[in-house]
């Protein structure tokens, strides 16, 4: 993925993250392998992103962490999708999806 | 919950902040270990996957530092880490501290100081209603006869034209001193200190409510209405220890029952008076002023009274008007401070520099500083720390350096200010200026120096994002090949101090000179152990200008009174000799015009001339040169003989001896004058000259001057001196005595001695010269500490190439003087820049100084002397440590 395009999605992060959460708990590597794979590959979190967005939605409370063993018996943290969090990506989706039928439209009718 | 969450999360980073911190480091740590575990997983060999792991990790510094930003209570937590860094970096330097500290200190204090006097005395002189549009005046004579010069005083008569037919004043006030108050408080009768009779619309005019009951209504001033007062604040503390009672009470004024009605708040003393009496606008007189319609200038108002005054001169031809004259207006402003104007002016200029002086000194520490530090940003600037991040970091430094500066400069102000009020010259300043720390100025001042510290603190972080990191990191901070500019930049500094100390030296300097030659001067009379005091007369003394058998009569009186009173001085044990005059020396203020009978001539002659008993001149201690002086004979007889002094003689009798020769005075012809007319006086003798002055020039003069027998005329103003053998204090204190055991009626007004009225005139000079003498030296540490500091600091970068010349074989003495005459060459330009400045500055100071030349070469070479050995030593101390350099400590140091 190009740089352009990275910078263009860079606010749906949280949204990405928080959706990442939904099924499951997931520690760091874990989120940023969920969104791989959701997204077919498209959309690559490194860590210098993504660990600065999990400790501010940790902070905002949408998430919550915790140390837990990892599939491989190693310690990890684990962030957990809380009350708040699942409001704020209802929230975040509807208006994701708002954007994206505006844009749609405004596609079409050019 | 959201805010909950928070707050504890803001509490959790604020005070947890190292469990934080290692939590972090272990979930960083865990992802590493996840990742490279994905890695093996994939089939990579242990080390390349915990190379490919923290390739895709990234820097983990910058990851840790991205997160820390991204913290709820970053900035609070940064400043707060920050201001532990400064008390670190603060124990570890502490003299740098303290040197910037002291110096801006000492900017802020002074300035603060003398601006604030400047805006008290400028801006906030009088308490009174819209005070700078007011204007006093005064009727000058510019004919070449007529005897006196100028009067301010005006009739009721001229007062009720100029108020009515003027159209440039919204209104106008008469006021006229009473200086013979005598209060009579059912036991004894006591003089109070002089009041003033106001036009009854004064008190309406100045705008300044009373603080107790009212003040005067039109009715008061009406003939024929119950005589009433107001008093002043000091007079109401002082004799009636504030007591509220006393309003509504009966006062026996002059004689008279007088009601006080009101009492006037402390910043009120309008015309120095203790109280003020009322007096109709139909009958008031005196001195006048005038508040201009806005927009009317001073010169159109003075044109307008001009014209009228014109008129009224055709219309009455009998009155008091010069055969030529024209009235000259002058604000109220510049008449009541115009004498400390220029002083003010000097000071503000002098502050102005040391201001100058501290904030490139402060610039110059900072940036030497910038420089040292540059490699410590930089490695800051690759771990991570964003620019926003340096720049705070510097301004919490920065700022902690300012305010403690501003702390200590706030201290300074405050003790600085008692102290200039305690010098300035009593009378210099109106009573009722207040000079008090004035708010806006302090800030104005604050601001300068958090700019200046601010600015400059921020150097080092502007410069590292202004390049790139890497060469800073891996190039020497001792190799300060690319600082050329800032190194220039610091010289020229150092230059601008030095010349802006040398001015401020060389004015101190200069003032310092003429002072002393101002003490030291010969007077030709001699001030020690001479008494003074005038008297305050009854108004039974007064008389009738119409009625000459009235004037007759007070003379006879007051003659009589003087024989008796001198003659009982005489007695008075420790007093030698005592005396009569009009006018205490060294003041004088009185010229006539001179005719002397068969010497006709074109220019005007004029001559001082002065009333005295026949003991003045040994009182004096004036010598006699020819003839004889008077006798108690001439006295008594009134006889018209005179004694001159060798100024006259040699000005009007140059190659001659004037005994024998009559001269006439032509200002006792003046019809107001209750003196013999048309009357020649015969020299009889001549006496040394002796120096005197005026109030509104400081220089000393001889002039020619005549005396007379006292009581050949009587006017009402005397004065008594008496020469004593033992301290002229301790006479002055039983003289109220000796007086009232002469005549009940009388009272002692104003006393002292001579020396003390001396004293008096060289405070102003003194003023100045403590002023700036102390700016001077403020001025010249901060040199020091400014050629100390760029000198330490160079040294400092030359560590390395001094060792290696040590190391080929350079002696001690070759370094120390090659570092003392890289140092003393910035020190001569600045020298050589001051110079040039004090030339072309000091002749504004001529009519300062006198008897020195504004450009003395003793003080020029004297300053430059001590700035040049001030500057030295500030270069020596670092040039020792740089001969204590250890050649293989500093090659190593790398």
């Amino acid at each position: 993925m190009n740089r352009e395009s990275t910078t263009l999605l860079q606010g749906t992060l949280d949204m990405r993250v928080l959706k990442s959460l939904v099924a499951s708990e997931l520690h760091g590597l874990g989120i940023s392998r969920r969104i791989q794979q959701i997204t077919g590959g498209t959309f690559l979190v490194k860590p210098g992103s993504l660990f600065p967005a999990l400790h501010r939605m940790e902070e905002e409370g949408w998430v919550s962490s915790f140390w837990g063993d990892s599939e491989n018996n190693r310690r990890a943290k684990y962030d957990r999708l809380s009350k708040c969090g699942r409001k704020r990506l209802e929230a975040e989706t509807k208006r994701w999806g708002r954007i994206c039928w505006a844009i749609a439209q405004a596609l079409e009718t050019s | 919950m959201p805010l909950f969450v928070k707050a504890r999360t803001l509490l959790r980073n604020l005070f947890l902040s190292h469990r934080v911190d290692s939590d972090f480091d272990r979930e960083v740590l865990s992802h590493l270990e996840l990742l490279v575990e994905e890695n093996i997983r994939a089939g990579m060999m242990p080390n390349e996957a915990n190379r490919a792991a923290r390739i895709e990790l990234g820097g983990i510094e910058q990851v840790k530092e991205r997160v820390r930003e991204a913290r709820v209570g970053n900035w609070l937590h940064s400043v707060i880490s920050d201001c532990r860094f400064v008390l670190r970096q603060l124990r570890k330097n502490p003299a740098f501290f303290a040197v910037a500290i002291l110096t801006l200190a000492l900017g802020i204090g002074a300035s603060t100081v003398v601006f604030s006097v400047v805006y008290n005395v400028f801006f906030d002189t009088f308490p009174y209603k819209d005070f700078d549009r007011s204007v006093v005046f005064e009727i000058r004579n510019v004919a070449n006869v007529g005897g006196w010069k100028s009067r301010a005083f005006f009739s009721a008569e001229e007062f009720r034209a100029f108020r009515e037919q003027n159209h440039v004043f919204e209104d106008m006030i008469a006021h006229e001193d009473v200086s013979r108050l005598f209060y009579n408080d059912g036991k004894f009768t006591r003089l109070l200190p002089s009041g003033a009779m106001v036009t009854t619309n004064t008190f309406a005019y100045l705008g300044v409510p009373p603080l107790l009951g009212r003040t005067f209504s039109e009715e008061d001033g009406r003939p024929g209405s119950p005589p009433v007062f107001v008093m002043n604040y000091r007079l109401w503390q002082r004799e009636f220890g504030s007591d509220r009672k006393i309003l509504g009470k009966s006062f026996i004024l002059r004689g008279r029952p007088t009601t006080l009605i009101g009492i006037m708040p402390p910043r009120f003393n309008a015309f120095n008076a203790s109280l003020w009496m009322p007096e109709s606008l139909d009958r008031g007189g005196g001195s006048l002023m005038g508040r201009l319609m806005p927009g009317i200038s001073v010169r159109a108002a003075g044109a307008e009274l001009d014209a009228i005054a014109h008129r009224l001169q055709k219309s009455n031809p009998g009155g008091i008007f010069p055969e030529k004259f024209t009235i000259v207006p002058e604000t109220l402003h510049d008449s009541s401070i115009g004498g400390l104007k220029k002083t003010l002016y000097a000071l503000l200029a002098a502050v102005f520099l040391l201001l100058l002086i501290a904030c490139s000194n402060v610039a110059n520490l900072l940036l030497s500083r910038a420089i040292v530090r540059e490699r410590e940003m930089a490695t800051r600037a690759a771990l991570g720390a964003t620019r926003s991040r340096l720049i705070g970091q510097l301004l919490v430094e920065s700022f902690a350096l300012a305010t403690a500066a501003a702390a200590a400069g706030c201290l300074l102000a405050y003790f600085g200010l008692q102290a200039v009020v305690a010098l300035i010259p009593r009378g210099a300043l109106p009573g009722e200026t207040i000079i008090r720390m004035n708010a806006p100025v302090f800030l104005l001042t604050l601001g300068v120096a958090f700019l200046t510290t601010i600015l400059c603190g921020l150097a080092p972080a502007l410069h590292v994002f202004r390049g790139d990191v890497q060469p800073r990191l891996t190039a020497s901070t001792k190799h300060a090949g690319g600082h050329f500019r800032h190194g220039k930049l610091r010289g020229r500094l150092v230059v601008g101090e030095v010349a802006l100390s040398m001015v401020l030296l060389i004015v101190a300097g200069l003032l310092m000179r003429s002072f002393l030659v101002l003490t030291r001067v010969d007077l030709g009379f001699d001030p020690k152990n001479v008494l003074y005091f005038r008297l305050a007369l009854p108004d039974a003394y007064d008389f009738d200008f119409a009625d000459p058998a009235s004037i007759a009569k007070a003379r006879l009186w007051k003659n009589s009174l003087t024989r008796r009173l001198l003659d009982r001085m005489k007695e008075f044990p420790g007093i030698v000799s005592a005396a009569e005059c009009i006018q205490e020396p060294p003041l004088r203020y009185d010229w006539s015009d001179l005719i002397i009978p068969g010497r006709p001539h074109i220019e005007r002659w004029e001559t001082r001339h002065e009333s005295v008993s026949e003991d003045y001149f040994q009182t004096l201690g004036l010598p006699l040169r020819r003839g004889r002086f008077f006798s108690q004979d001439d006295m008594t007889r009134a006889r018209y003989v005179a004694v001159v002094n060798e100024a006259f003689s040699r000005q009007y009798f140059p190659n001659q001896d004037p005994i024998g020769h009559r001269v006439k005075l032509q200002v006792l012809d003046r019809t107001f004058l209750d003196a013999p007319h048309d009357a020649y006086f015969e020299i009889v003798g001549i006496t040394g000259d002796y120096k005197t002055r005026d109030y509104e020039n400081s220089r000393w003069h001889k002039f020619p001057e005549v005396f007379i027998p006292y009581s050949v005329q009587g006017f009402s103003w005397r004065t008594f001196m008496a020469r004593t053998s033992i301290d002229p204090r301790l006479v002055l204190k039983s003289m109220g005595e000796e007086v009232r055991a002469i005549e009940p009626g009388i009272a002692v007004g104003t006393s002292g001695t001579l020396e003390e009225s001396l004293h008096e005139f060289y405070r102003g000079p003194q003023f100045e010269l403590v002023s700036l003498t102390a700016f001077a030296s403020i001025g010249l540490v901060l040199v020091v500490i400014g050629v100390f500091s760029v000198m330490a600091y160079t040294v400092s970068q030359q560590t390395h190439e001094i060792g290696i010349r040590m190391a080929m074989g350079a002696q001690q003495k070759h370094v120390l003087l090659s570092v003392l005459i890289n140092g003393f060459r910035l020190v001569a330009a600045g020298i050589l820049t001051g110079f040039a400045a004090s030339l072309a500055f000091t002749r504004f100071l001529s009519s300062q100084i006198s008897g020195v030349s504004p450009t003395d070469p003793w003080t020029f070479t004297a300053v430059a002397t001590l700035i040049a050995l001030v500057g030295l030593a500030g270069c020596y101390i670092p040039a020792r440590r740089a001969t204590r350099v250890n050649p293989m400590i500093a090659l190593r140091y790398e």
